[in-house]
Parts: C-alpha cells; structure tokens; sequence
C-alpha cells in the first residue's frame, strides 16, 4: 500500500501576533473624492499629487474588474480601510520607534539583519514608514533612500518623482493600478547616482497589521548609469478574519548599463489579496533580475513586467511559487522586447498542495524592432496530492523573425523511481519526499541572500507527515 | 606534392576563451595526416575551425586552402572549396530525408543539375559499400539513427561529395569492430577514387591500419606539442602522450 | 449576419495579448449534414457542412477533407469512436476565403483518435478542436502543419480534455510563416480529476520568415490530477544554428537551407498521414510531387 505523506503547511505562527489599534485612527471606509482629498491634506501632498489622486479614482471607478485570473469576488474595496496614520511619525534611531511596533519589527528580525547584512532597512508598519535608516557610507556615496512623502517635499527629488511617478504603470494600467494611484501611501524612494555600485543590499519590510486595511505602498527605484543596487522587499501581515488587500506598485527605472536586483519574498496572511504591479524599465545594456518568492495571501496576481528598451537590455526572473489550503497564487512574468539584441529569461517553480492552486502565468512579447533578441521560459509545477489545482498559462506574441525564442513547461509529481531510489540509499519516504520537494525549490533559493533564504527554508517548512527528528 | 592546406599560428577563441593558441600545420594533396591529444587538447575545435563554425572566433593567424585565405569564409564557401569535415556528433534534422538532403548538396557543390536517376544510382552504389540499407536514403537526416548509423551516414556523405580534404572528427569512437571495419572500407574507397587528403582526430589505430600514414600531429592545451612521422601513432598507444605534453 | 466570438481559450490571460477569443461576422449556418459510413472517405468540401464519423466496435476508419473553394465557409465534425476503435482525421484547408471549422471528438476506452490538419496558404482560417479522451487508456494525436502567406492570417484552438485515466494525448504543430502573416496557436492539454496515469504533450516550432510576421503561441496545461506527467515547448524563430552550420558544412547556401527546413516543416505533417493517396495529393498542391524519371 502506498501511504501519501504530506508537507505541512507553511509555518507562519511567527507572523500571527499583533498589537491592538485604535479604531479612531481609521479615516473611514469607502472611497469617494472628499477621502482622497482629505488623504492627501493628511499627507501635504504637493498639488500635483492632489489632482493625480483625483484624476486615477476616476479612472478607477470607471475602469471594469479583470476578467480573467482567480475570483476577487469577495474582496469589497469600499469596505477595505484604505489609511491607517499610524501615531509614530518617521524615525531615523531605532530607539525613538514605540515599543509595540519595535516588538512587532524584532520579532521579525528586521534591526539584527540590519546591523548584520543591510546597508539600509525602510519598514513600513501599516501605512507609513516608521523607521528609516541608511548607512552613513552609503548616504555619502549620493546614494538616497528614504519615504516617498518626504522625498516629494525635497527640492533636490521632487522634480524627477514627478517625472517618474506612476508613468510605468499608469493608472490607466488596470483597476487596482487607479486605485493606487487614489490612495496610495508610504513606500521608498530609492536613487542610485551614476557609477555608484552598492555592494550591500537595501531592504524594505512590509508588513500590514490593521485589521482590514489596505496597503497601497509605492515603491519607485532610479539608477543611474552604471550603477548597481540590490533591493530586497519582504512582506508579512498577521492572521485576521476580514479579508485585506495590498495594491502596491513598484516602479524600476534602470540606466544604461545599471544593473537591478530586486528580490522579494511574500508571506501575506492567507486571508489577503495581493494584487501587486510590478514593472521595469531597462535601458541600453541594463539589467533587472527579479527574485520572487510568494508563499502568502488568499489570492495573488503578481506578473513583474521588464521592459527592455535600450540595445542589448536583459532580464532575469527566478520565482517559486507554493499555494497551500484556501490558496489561489497567479504568478509569473511578462517579458517585452522593445530594442534590438534583449534577452530574457525565466525560470519558475509551483507547488500546489492541499487543495490550494497555482498558476503560472507569462507573456513574452518580442517586438518587431527587437531585432536579434533571444527569450528562454522555463517552468515547472509539482502537485503534490490530488485535490490541489495547477495550471500553466504561457503566452508568446513574435513579431520578428530575427529572433530565438523557446518555451518549456512540465508539471507533474514526486516520482516514485526517484522515492525509491532515495530509499534505496537508506533515506525514509518522508525524507525523500521533503529532499525532493527542497530540490526543486533549490534554484530559487540559491538566489536568495542568505538570511532570505534562510527564511524561505523557514517558510516551506517541509515537515513532513508523522516524521521522526 | 602540392600544399592543400596551410594553418599558420592559429588562434582560436569560443565565448571568450581562447582554445588554440599558435597552431600551424600544412597538408598536402594526397596525404594523409593523423591529429591525436588528450581530451579537451583541442582537436575538436581546430577540426570546427577549419570548417568554419559560427561557434569558433579565430583571433590571430590564417587558414589557407589552395593558395587562398579563407579564414573568414563562411562553411558553404569552404563546403564549395572541397573541405569535409565528418562530424562527431551529427545533428538530427527532422523533415528533410538523407536523400533530399544529398541531393541538394552535390548540386550545389558541383554547380551542376543532376537527374535523379544518376543520382539514385550513385546513392545505391555508395550505400552498397558501407553495408547501408536502402532504406536509410528516405529516413530523414540523421533522425534515430544510432551512434554507428550517424557515422556511416557522414562516411555515405564524403563519398557522394568527394571533396578534396576530409577531415574525420572520432569518426571511429563508440563503433564496434564491424562498425569500424565498414567505415574504414568506405574511406579507402574515397582514397582510392578521388586520391584527396585525410585529417584523422582519433584515438586508436584500428582506424588507421588501411591508410598510410603521411604525417602526424599531436595537439596539447591548444598547442602543437610534436610532430612526426607513423611512427609517432604507435608511440603514443605504447605510451601515452606524458612525453609530448611535458608531464 | 452575426458577430461571434470564436476560439475562446479555456483559460483566458492577459486581455491586451488579444488572444483569449477571435471575432468573426457569421451567417447562419446552412450545413448539410453528411454521414461518413464508409472505411475510408476522401472528400472535397466547398460548402457549409456538417460532418458526422462514427467509428465502433473496433471499425478503423479514414476521411480526408479537402476544403477550399470559394466562398465562405462553415464545417462542424463530430467524431465518435467506441471502444478499441480508430479515426484517422485529414483536413485539408486551402480556401482564400472565410473559413470556420470545429472539430468535435469523443473517444472511449482504447479508442484512437488521430487528427492531421494542413493550412496551405490558407486566407482566413478560424479552427477549433476539442478532444475529450473519456475512456481509459483513449488517445490522441494531432499534427498540425501550416504555411502561410502574405497577410493569412489563421486562429487555431485546440483542446486534449483528460477525463480516463491512463489517456495519452500528443499535439505537435510545425508551420512557416511568409510575409505578414498572422497565426496564433492555442493548444490545452486539460487533466482533469481522476485522469491518473495519464500524460499529455505538446510542442510547436515555428520558422517565421517573413519580415513582418506576427506569431502568437499559447499553449495551456491544466492540471487537477497529481498523478499525470504534462509537457509543453515552443520554439520560434529562425533556424537553429548548428543545423545552419551543418548543411553549410555540405555545401548548402543560406536561402536554400532556409528553403529546405521551411518545405520539412510541412512534409513532417505530410508524412504522418499513412494514407499514400491522400499524401500524394498534398504534394502535387505543394508542388512537390514525383518530379521527371
């Protein structure tokens, strides 16, 4: 008889603790133009950025549902809390950020991780950024990092975030993109100056902690040049009952010859949607190579998109997907080929259990002016019992014919012959199956920084069914 | 003799690795030479190199053929020159039969329209003397066949093109005895038809013990390490190439 | 006249793609209705139809389609097969005009369905497939092959739904793109639960030759069933370069290897129709039949 044992759910008891709000802090739910208008007071948003939160909740309250991908039917935006002000104002010394939220940050090990690896950690708790702090090295570099917010009032960025802000993903780009544009808030401001390499990454940790609250972060990175920067992202948000949802957007300018490494490892509460924009824009001889590992959140639709569009630009994404019980994950990448001699590639791994789904899903388009480009997709699933779903939905739109293009994709389970010859080898089935399980998600690990991936293997937490040790 | 072929300090890179480093050797019309070394010395790529592959990027030196530098010409041109180069591992290609393919290719090589039924014949013929089943001519090219099939089917092809230097890439490794001795009848027979030049990257004799052997070169780390006579060949199976590459 | 949205994709994606349906004007639908009774059918169709084929108790039987003309057309095709039956498919579509076609087959346990289609420079081709492999061990082939021109342009949506367990089904589509042409390739292979056993592959190469030709490739698997081994691959563009250096390597130049990869792309499909008549037919179309002697 063949006995199934079972991966157990990713252990997230480590992200299910939090701290009570006050409910006057709530700015009220729903969304009509006085909330965005009295948000905005709230933020001393320049002008501008009035208008252009008007301008995107009409496009929002115009613009259709999308039509395909899981079901957001039980999501009701109005009722999502779109601004939570939390009482702390920003912080540059670890000492004046108030106890609870410090509690809530070195539970997750953020300020060891800084002091150990990070040139520099934003964390947003809720909706603003409560701590900010950049190595004095690195501020001296020219390198900037800090809140979006105080980033527009400074005269030295508030041109060029106007210039950037939002126009790769416009809020025309589809409905959760207006909404952002309407309400968005906190996030970082990254500048990179030309010829500056950052040898050490940057880190942002997301997490959401009011119960029902949207999270609207933006994220907007500059590159100069030649320059080098990797930027990790991680979000968590503890367990609630009321469904929530993160519409971030992240927005990547890379420069000639820069070089981007954007790694994040999602692990949203598994009541949340997440339906995140991610998009690059890469120039002659650039780089963006995404990591992206997505293991929370009820349902996600999450495709970073690379625009290649200087001469011999490249992209990379590398992503792991594991949707467990109640989980719908839509993932992948979109590709496109804007200038003669790009490349891409991708490389992605689903693991679907429990009666969770996962889909893969891409698109590669090669323009006819990207003469010369190659493009490579590989993906793969694994289902690991019977009643969870996995579906690979890979599109590609060739316009040129001086162009290589390849496409590959397999889905299937842990092999027997593989078990046994494990067995053979003196390992139990359900260490092999664990060994296996692990392999497979190797190639995105190894990615990762150590302590991510670290966090990752945490994550997974492949304990399998009656296993001994 | 005349000189048929003239490598002089040749460099040769492949993504940015320089695999060659200085090599020249000549070949003569109707000679034939043996090109031996240990693995990776870099037979293989100075065999490709020859041919022209787009893989290899040839740094300094020359390559000339018949009095003419051909270095930067492409495979076709050199093809239309007279060099062959009997691949080690021959690609499959789907759709397109043995014969369709062969066809093709003599008339362009000769220049010349050929009717099928003098086609067909020399095919048969061909076929006979490497024990070929007919069958072979209308499978597609190279598809399924077997380790031996593919190398019969490179030994069919240089005795339908005949060209002037043919340069045999382990044209003998992984085939049994038989094997062997059918594709050694075959490259006699191309010897003795057209009287053209040999190359011949192996490791063994058995190979080699129906032709004579004009000149040897041993290659070492991109480099020509020795050059000798037939008596080198039986040296190095005695004992092995530690003396010529300096161990 | 009607707008009707054709060749929806079992799982729609990205809207801007353009490719979860297409849309064409429609008349009503005139078929005549035929029954194909006899072992082997070759047939030329050139006006609205509907098809029946009926294949059981073990019957193994062959219709090929030659459809063309001139008018706009509509076909539908039913295809049942019983247990430990066959049907043998050949469409043949080479009409300058509107062309609608659905394939419709149903195949028991042990059944065979085979399904071999040709697009030969065909204007306007709407064609979908839907398989359902209901039986154990039913199985399914389709080689698909395409060669288009100008400003063809050509919608394919095929679908493998594994319902039977041990059900095989394997979808290979090669075609050569001319000028502007325009194809997309919608291709599923749908495991459903309780289909254990079964394994599904699919591929397409594509060699696109003409400067302004448009491509779109969309091959779909869908899995509920742990116990399956699905496969997919793509590739497009021109042609492969170690390939390029062999036939160089003999003596061919670059026009004529393109030439002779882009005719075997087509004579691969031809060549899996075991039916000699209908193979020779095809040929003389593409002018390549038996030249002098």
């Amino acid at each position: 008889m063949k006995e199934k044992t079972t991966v157990a759910d990713i252990d997230r008891s480590r992200y299910d603790f939090r701290f009570e709000e006050d409910e006057n802090d709530f700015l009220g739910s729903g969304l009509t133009a006085q909330i965005v208008n009295e948000l905005s007071a709230e933020k001393n948003d320049p002008e501008w950025m009035r208008e252009f939160r008007l301008h995107s909740l009409d496009i929002y309250n115009k613009t259709k549902m999308v039509e395909w991908g899981p079901s957001i039917d039980e999501l009701d935006v109005d009722k999502i809390v779109t601004y939570i002000r939390q009482k702390s104002r920003m912080n540059t010394d670890w000492n004046d950020v108030p106890e609870d939220i410090k509690q809530t940050f070195e539970n997750l090990g953020i300020p060891q991780a800084e002091q150990e690896s990070l040139a520099g950690v934003g964390a947003q708790y809720d909706s603003e950024l409560v701590y900010h702090n950049v190595r004095k090295e690195v501020a001296q570099s020219g390198v900037v990092y800090t809140d979006l917010e105080s980033a527009m009032h400074d005269e030295r960025y508030a041109e060029m975030i106007k210039s950037h802000f939002m126009k790769l993903v416009p809020p025309t780009d589809h409905k959760f993109a207006a909404l952002h544009g309407a309400v968005w808030s906190g996030g970082s401001f990254v500048y990179v100056p030309k010829g500056v390499k950052l040898e050490i990454p940057l880190q942002s940790y997301f997490r959401l902690n009011a119960k029902g609250a949207g999270q609207f972060e933006h994220t907007l990175i500059i590159l100069e040049e030649d320059s080098y920067l990797h930027f990790i992202e991680g979000c968590s948000a503890p367990k609630y009952y009321e469904a929530g949802l993160h519409a971030g957007c992240v927005e990547l300018y890379v420069g000639k010859n820069a070089a981007l490494r954007y790694s994040t490892i999602e692990n949203w509460s598994k009541n949340m949607y997440n339906l995140n924009t991610k998009r690059a824009l890469v120039a002659e001889g650039g780089k963006i190579e995404w990591v992206s590992g997505s293991f929370g959140s009820h349902v996600s639709y999450l495709y970073p998109m690379s625009i290649l569009n200087g001469e011999g630009a490249r992209a990379e994404f590398t992503g792991i997907t594991f949707a467990g019980e109640g989980q719908n994950l839509d993932t992948g990448a979109k590709m496109i080929h804007n200038a003669p001699n790009t490349s891409s590639y991708m490389n992605t791994k689903s693991i679907s259990k429990s009666g969770g789904i996962s889909t893969f899903r891409s698109a590669v388009v090669v323009k006819e002016n990207a003469v010369g480009s190659k493009s490579s997709v590989s993906c793969e699933s694994l289902m690991l019992d019977g009643i969870s779903r996995s579906d690979t939905v890979p599109a590609m739109d060739i316009r040129t014919k001086y162009a290589d293009v390849g496409h590959e994709a397999k889905i299937g389970r842990i092999s027997d012959e593989t078990v046994f010859y494990l067995m053979s080898r003196g390992i139990s089935e359900q260490d092999a199956r664990a060994m296996i399980v692990r392999g497979f998600a190797d190639n995105v690990s190894k990615e990762l920084p150590l302590e991510y991936a670290m966090e990752m293997n945490n994550l997974i937490g492949l304990e399998m069914h009656g296993s001994i040790g | 003799m005349s000189e048929l072929l003239k490598i002089s300090d040749l460099y040769v890179s492949a993504e940015e690795k320089e695999l060659l480093h200085g090599v020249s050797l000549s070949i003569e019309s109707g000679s034939t030479h043996v090109l031996m070394g240990p693995n990776g010395a870099g037979k293989s790529t100075l065999g490709l190199t020859i041919m022209g592959s787009p893989e290899y990027t040839v740094s300094g030196g020359n390559i000339v053929f018949e009095g003419e530098d051909i270095t930067g010409e492409s495979a076709y041109e050199r093809a239309k020159r007279g060099i062959f180069l009997s691949f080690q591992d021959p690609v499959e290609i789907p759709g397109i039969t043995l014969s369709e393919f062969l066809r093709n290719s003599l008339e362009q090589i000769t220049g010349k329209h050929m009717k099928l039924w003098d086609f067909k014949k020399k095919l048969k013929a061909a076929m006979e003397i490497l024990n070929m089943d007919s069958s072979y001519a209308d499978r597609d090219l190279n598809v399924g066949f077997s380790g031996g099939e593919k190398k019969k089917s490179e030994i069919l092809q240089l005795l339908m093109l005949e060209p002037k230097l043919a340069i045999l890439d382990e044209t003998d490794s992984g085939l049994d005895v038989d094997a062997v001795k059918t594709v050694s009848k075959g490259i006699e027979e191309y010897k003795a038809r057209t009287g053209g030049s040999l190359l011949v990257i192996t490791h063994n004799t058995r190979i080699l013990e129906s032709l004579d052997v004009d000149r040897t070169h041993i290659l070492s780390a991109g480099k020509i390490a020795a050059q000798g006579g037939a008596e080198l060949v039986e040296d190095v199976l005695k004992n092995g190439f530690d003396k010529y590459i300096g161990k | 006249m009607n707008t009707v949205k054709l060749n929806t994709l079992p799982a729609p994606t990205f809207s801007w793609l353009g490719v979860n349906d297409t849309q064409r004007e429609l008349d009503e639908h005139n078929a005549q209705s035929i029954t194909l009774t006899e072992k082997r059918t070759s047939i030329d169709v050139s006006a609205d139809s509907a098809f029946d084929i009926n294949a059981q108790d073990g019957e193994n039987k062959f219709a090929a389609m030659f459809i063309g003309g001139e008018n706009s057309l509509q076909i539908k095709t039913n295809v049942d097969i019983g247990s430990s039956s066959q049907v043998t498919l050949v469409q043949v579509f080479e009409s300058k005009a509107q062309t609608v076609s659905e394939v419709t087959a149903r195949a028991a346990g042990n059944a065979k369905f085979e399904l071999i289609q040709l697009y030969l420079h065909t204007t306007d081709t709407v064609s979908q497939a839907d398989v359902t492999l209901d039986g154990r061990k039913a199985e399914f082939t389709a080689n698909i092959g395409y060669l288009l021109d100008d400003s063809d342009d050509l919608d394919i949506n095929l679908t493998a739904k594994h319902l039977g367990r041990k059900t095989v089904s394997g979808i290979t589509a090669k075609g050569v793109m001319n000028g502007n042409a325009r194809k997309t390739f919608k291709g599923t292979i749908d495991f459903a639960r309780g289909c254990a056993g079964a394994v599904g592959t699919e591929s397409e190469d594509v060699l696109l030759i003409g400067e302004k030709a448009v491509n779109k490739t969309v091959p779909l698997i869908l899995c509920a069933e742990e116990d399956v081994e699905g496969s997919h691959g793509a590739s497009i563009g021109r042609v492969d370069e170690q390939h390029i250096f062999y036939m160089m390597s003999r003596g061919l130049p670059e026009e004529k290897i393109i030439q002779l990869t882009a005719q075997s792309k087509i004579s691969q499909t031809v060549n899996s129709i075991g039916d000699e008549q209908t193979a020779e037919r095809i040929k003389l179309i593409l002018g390549q039949g038996d030249e002098d002697e």
